[in-house]
């Protein structure tokens, strides 16, 4: 050995003479990295509770509890509690969480003679770490979900305005698959919607492509499944804890994707047959307005074996679906694949019958054991200014009913519509696709009351419309139709609108004068609203019955004040189809709950 | 002057199943449990001895006081949920685990990650060799006595851990490579303040090279002592720094490159003698050429570019059936992922191979036999072992 | 890799051959031809280096996997022997004559998949799991949960609402 070798570790000694490297803990604070993974922080107000972060933990460590938060839509009102008994700190649920409320302070010491102390809710239990600005975030673009929504095919505007043809082509299965891949199935939507479909589970049919038990899944819940997978007004993709960092999941579309996917034929076995009434239980029911609301208490109703049939006044059933809604929107076999299943349940269909006159009430009320009124919104409001009693100022239902019933339409070379809803969106849209077979051009005008901001139309409607060549003039209040010396309609007078509503909130537009436009049209197209028509009910009933504000009073359920009667659908609640839909499972479990004597007696 | 001391013809007789003629009682033999708790073992293991005189006759490995069934524990855990537990199977170097997972997932399901992922990943993986090859000095210098080149060590390891920190968000099981790449960026000021932290590990390197490979006591306990013949080294799977100690220029990075490793610049450390003390130099000279590395990534690696790759939902990626194996070299040689997978949102079935399965149990059985009892912490901390990585 | 299996073909009956990377294939072959496949692979092919030795349980079909990986540093290739063995009484026959280590690897197979290989030394000492009682632990029909369930006591105290489940409970609990 080289007498260096000897030597050389003595070199230690310089150590001696140097200042300690050691931190003086706790003398010495230490503050953790700018993106430590930490004490866990959750903006509560942000979080929407959808359970995601428990989903992804693999040390089990969240449990998602009640802290009193009442739930709303899109909102469970829970909140995560975490264990750190259990928590290893990886941050995934960090990464995971929808709406980017959780984080992790870099906060690390933290001691207590409690061991259940370490099981909080971050956000909700106060720590001393809540309002850290420094720890670990989310990285930028760092995702363990798909943000965005996958795009649907859709006809060009040029193809799509001269027929009616449907415009969306619906997603096919390697896209839904990629749509439904999206979903965290926390299933918030659910509430949200108003016929609570399965939502999260139908989505994950898709996923797996198994489209019978996703087809079974829709129709336990929604008759109209195909339909709404086309026209819903899909209020679920507003609570869809995906919306927050990104697009909503297009849940409307994967609908429609599973009704796609399964062959009409398939339909029927897939539902399931109805149920067999027990001698002597199976009762008799009148629905009174084939609609949405009225087939789907029948559907219901027809499932559990009882025996219904339903009247409608006009050529086809359907209701505002197909006398409504243009085919564009919803091809008229789409509705009648729908009603074929609902047919094939046993529920009876009489069309063009005519209750009030070609069967009274009173018969009805004598015949059955129940009678359910559907018959929805079908009298269009006037704006009643000058000029609109004239034969070319028309009602958008009247004229939407003309198309589907293949009624002969004059076709101006121009028109005016007066309306900012989907209605006044459909009639015109209608309309231009008329007027570009007849003339090969469009000049369709469509002025709403309200400013751009606060449209009531979809805002795909109105991006669609403008697509098409339709002009939209926003702040436009109609004042009269102008009509020529010869009497014929030259187009309308609007004034701009200041306001809509007055301090208390009541219907006053407000004008001004001096921004006055006359928008030429041979043809002045009124689209402010419908109204129901009660004629039918006759006399003594109309008498009988309780009205709030010119409707029928109905309680939660539909029921009337008489306790036959159940008013469902567009004439008491709200107008889309969706909506109809719950409506009518609401009668139907009310009217069930009656037979069986456990509501007042019928 | 080397012997190869797995030479065993003058101790115990054998039965006739081979197994070794020791009778306790008389009074010629004696069992000695080195472990659980030992200083010279390198973690939760023990080395059962039979020793006769000072001499090992035979030698036991008992692992399983860390068992956690990792393997098993994945085959219910989605993709996803698997990697934070993956680098719980090696404490001083979590990195591979997390890397070979990521990197077999990814090559299974198709998902090719990011230029700049990349070359994060191999920042790392070598910021994750140098500090174990830190413990592996400290270690090796304290089974002889030397107990503050592991004060020495220590203080730069933790000098590291602070850049993993800031790089990572955590110190010990960083977390950061995931199926797709790596969760974020470098942060700000990150290449100084690692400058800083490789001149000090360069200064405690030579501290190190002076007090303890310059040393006396250390070169003749080390030197000849713990010889593997390298004729072996093929029956008992032997890799890394323990092979190349004895000539063999094995090195993952060169022979099989992966991630980053084909542009960079390094020569593969090998040594002749197959000792204790080369396999001590190797090491030495792979924590240097570490912080050499670490210098030529933060100089050519991409700083711009996303650092993941798109992913599906990671709450419902499946993988189709598939197997493979993925490996790298770590600090104490060939580490590896073989992963099946089945067409579900789980693994079928993952196995880790460390290189102390090979190394702290069939070999050291081997080895330890003619040992001196005293050699004996040394020679198993030469092999450089972490027994989680045997049990898992 | 096309070169190597052509030249195995020739004396060994290969199954599937499975190219999963440029340096990296699989191959199934019977029981019986595996020793002589290794052996020829190690000794005339250039893979020396067992790299790992484990088992895949198929329990639904009944089968165990065992994968021999080997590499060949020269050529810097790898090549994964497969063989299916039934899973009842499942045995197969050692290769520790081959490469010492391997043992250990057997030692580890039968204590948690439960496949004997007899004659390999040791085999039947316990490994990692010193007085376990239970089924061996890493096959597929050994529940993890559930024993640890059953072993272990959770801390008292927890309770986890399902979103959809509490919200319809609070806002539409009769369903409609
Ligand atoms: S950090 Fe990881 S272990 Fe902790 S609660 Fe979040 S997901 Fe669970
Ligand atoms: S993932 Fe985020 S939003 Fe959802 S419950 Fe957890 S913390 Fe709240
Ligand atoms: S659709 Fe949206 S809200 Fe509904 S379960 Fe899926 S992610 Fe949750």
């Amino acid at each position: 050995m080289p007498i260096t070798t000897v030597l050389s570790p003595f070199r230690a000694w310089k150590f001696l003479f140097q200042n300690p490297v050691t931190v003086r803990d706790p003398l010495t604070e230490r503050p953790g990295a700018p993106r430590y993974r930490g004490f866990h922080q959750n903006d509560a107000e942000k979080c929407v509770g959808c359970g995601t972060c428990e989903t992804i933990c693999q040390n089990g460590a969240i449990d998602m509890i009640d802290v009193g938060l009442a739930p709303k839509d899109g909102d469970s009102g829970l909140r995560p509690r975490i264990d750190y008994g259990r928590c290893c700190w990886c941050a995934l649920c960090v990464d995971v969480c929808m709406t980017g409320s959780l984080s992790m302070s870099n906060a690390y010491t933290w001691t207590d003679a409690n061991a259940d102390a370490f099981r909080f809710t971050p956000g909700v239990d106060k720590k001393p770490w809540d309002n850290d600005q420094l720890g670990y975030r989310r990285p930028e673009g760092h995702a363990l979900h798909g943000k965005d929504r996958v795009e649907m095919a859709e006809l060009e505007p040029e193809a799509r305005i001269g027929t009616f043809d449907e415009i969306v082509a619906g997603y096919d299965v390697a896209r839904a698959r990629l749509e439904a891949d999206r979903c965290v199935e926390c299933g918030l939507c659910v509430a949200t919607c108003p016929a609570h479909m399965a939502i999260p589970q139908y989505i994950k049919a898709v996923r797996d492509g198994d489209y019978e038990r996703g087809l079974a899944l829709l129709y336990e819940t929604n008759p109209f499944s195909q339909v709404c997978g086309r026209v819903c007004t899909h209020k679920c993709e507003t609570a869809c804890a995906a919306g927050h960092e990104g697009d909503p999941i297009a849940i409307r579309w994967l609908k429609r994707h599973i009704t796609d996917q399964v062959p009409h034929k398939d339909y029927v076995r897939i539902v399931g047959k109805p149920k067999k009434a027990a001698k002597g239980e199976a009762k008799t029911i009148a629905v009174v307005g084939a609609g949405p609301a009225g087939l789907t208490a029948a559907y219901d109703l027809a499932r559990q074996g009882h025996k219904v049939v339903v009247y409608e006044v006009r050529k086809h059933p359907g209701g505002m679906p197909r006398y409504g809604i243009p085919e564009y929107r919803l091809p008229y076999d789409i509705l009648d694949a729908d009603i074929d299943v609902i047919r094939a349940m046993g529920v009876e269909i009489k069309c063009e019958t005519r209750v009030g006159s070609d069967i009274t009430m009173d018969e009805l009320k004598a015949k059955n054991d129940a009678v359910i009124l559907a018959i929805g919104l079908h009298l269009g409001r006037s704006t009643r200014i000058p000029g609109s009693d004239h034969a070319d100022v028309r009602k958008a239902v009247d004229l939407l009913r003309q198309v589907t019933d293949e009624d002969p339409v004059d076709v101006p070379k121009s028109l005016v519509v007066i309306g900012g809803g989907n209605v006044a969106m459909d009639i015109a849209r209608t309309m231009a696709r008329l007027q570009m077979k007849a003339y090969g051009e469009v000049a369709v005008t469509v002025t709403a009351l309200e400013d751009k901001a606060h449209f009531l139309a979809d805002p795909d409607e109105i991006r669609e419309c403008g697509e098409e060549g339709i002009d939209i003039v926003d702040a436009r209040g109609p004042q009269e139709v102008v009509i020529d010396a010869d009497g014929r309609v030259e187009g309308l007078r609007t004034w701009r609108v200041q306001s809509i509503f007055d301090a208390q909130g009541r219907f006053a537009p407000s004008y001004d004068e001096s921004d006055e436009r006359i928008h030429p049209g041979d043809m002045v197209i009124e689209a402010i609203g419908q109204a129901a028509g009660v004629d039918m009910l006759g006399e003594g009933l109309t008498e009988a019955l309780e009205w709030n504000r010119g409707r029928i009073q109905v309680d939660a359920d539909g029921r009337t004040s008489e306790s036959w009667l159940w008013a469902i659908g567009d004439c008491v609640k709200g107008p889309d189809v969706v909506h109809a839909v719950a409506d009518g499972h609401r009668a139907a479990k009310s009217i069930l709950a009656a037979f069986e004597g456990k509501g007042d007696e019928a | 002057m080397v012997q190869d001391l797995s030479d065993r013809s003058q101790y115990p007789a054998r039965n006739r199943d081979g197994t070794l003629d020791v009778d306790l009682t008389s009074g010629k033999y004696l069992k000695l449990w080195q472990g659980p708790n030992h200083p010279g073992i390198t973690g939760n293991m023990s080395v059962e001895l039979t020793v006769c005189g000072d001499e090992v006759v035979e030698g036991k490995t008992h692992v399983g006081y860390l068992h956690r069934g990792f393997e098993k524990l994945m085959e219910r855990r989605t993709f996803i949920q698997c990697f934070p537990i993956v680098c719980r199977i090696c404490v001083p170097e979590p990195d591979f685990n997390e890397y070979c997972y990521a990197a077999a997932v990814e090559e299974l399901a198709g998902v090719e990650i990011p230029e700049q992922a990349k070359w994060i990943r191999t920042l790392i993986l070598e910021m994750g060799r140098f500090n174990s090859l830190m413990m592996y000095l400290g270690g090796q210098s304290g089974s002889l006595g030397l107990g503050v080149i592991g004060q020495w060590t220590t203080y730069v390891r933790d000098l590291m851990l602070d850049r993993f920190e800031e790089l990572t968000g955590a110190r010990i099981y960083h977390m950061f490579i995931l199926p797709g790449g790596v969760r974020d960026t470098l942060p700000e000021g990150f290449d100084a303040r690692m400058e800083e932290t490789l001149r000090e590990a360069e200064r405690t390197m030579k501290d190190v090279w002076n007090v303890m490979f310059q040393n006396a006591v250390f070169r003749k306990r080390t030197i000849g002592v713990g010889y593997i013949n390298p004729a072996l080294f093929d029956d008992y799977g032997v890799t890394g720094p323990t092979a190349r100690g004895g000539g063999v220029a094995k090195d993952v990075r060169r022979d099989q490159p992966y991630l980053a490793y084909p542009d960079l610049e390094f020569e593969v450390n090998v040594a002749r003698d197959s000792d204790i003390y080369s396999r001590a130099d190797v090491r030495r000279r792979d924590a240097l050429q570490s912080i050499d590395l670490i210098r030529q990534i933060l100089a050519k690696m991409p700083r711009t570019g996303p650092v993941m790759a798109k992913m599906p939902n990671m709450l419902h990626w499946k993988i189709p059936r598939g197997e493979t194996y993925i490996r790298g070299e770590c600090s104490r040689g060939e580490y590896g992922f073989y992963v099946v997978t089945d067409g579900s949102g789980y693994p079928r079935r993952v196995n880790v191979r460390g290189p102390s399965y090979t190394h702290a149990m069939a070999l050291l059985e081997r080895l330890i036999v003619n040992c001196n009892i005293a050699d004996v912490a040394a020679l198993l901390v030469s092999l450089h072992t972490y027994p989680p990585e045997i049990e898992r | 890799m096309q070169d190597l299996q052509t030249r195995l073909a020739q004396h060994t009956d290969l199954g599937e051959w499975t190219q999963q990377r440029a340096d990296l294939a699989f191959v199934t072959v019977a029981r019986e031809h595996l020793h002589g496949l290794l052996r020829h692979l190690r000794d005339h092919e250039g893979f020396t280096h067992l790299v790992l030795l484990t088992a895949v349980d198929w329990l639904e079909d009944g089968q165990f996997q065992l994968t021999y990986l080997m590499n060949n540093r020269a050529a810097a290739r790898d090549i994964g022997v497969r063989v299916l063995i039934p899973r009842e009484g499942a045995d197969m026959d050692s290769i520790h004559d081959l490469w010492p280590t391997a043992a250990t690897y057997q030692r580890e197979l039968r204590e948690m998949f439960g496949i004997d290989f007899p004659g390999s030394p040791r085999v039947d000492e316990e490994f990692i799991l010193e007085g376990w009682r239970d089924m061996p632990p890493y096959r597929r029909d050994f529940d993890t949960l559930k024993y640890a369930q059953e072993e272990f006591a959770e801390r008292p105290g927890r309770v986890s609402k399902d979103p959809e489940t509490h919200m319809k409970q609070k806002l539409y609990p009769d369903g409609a």
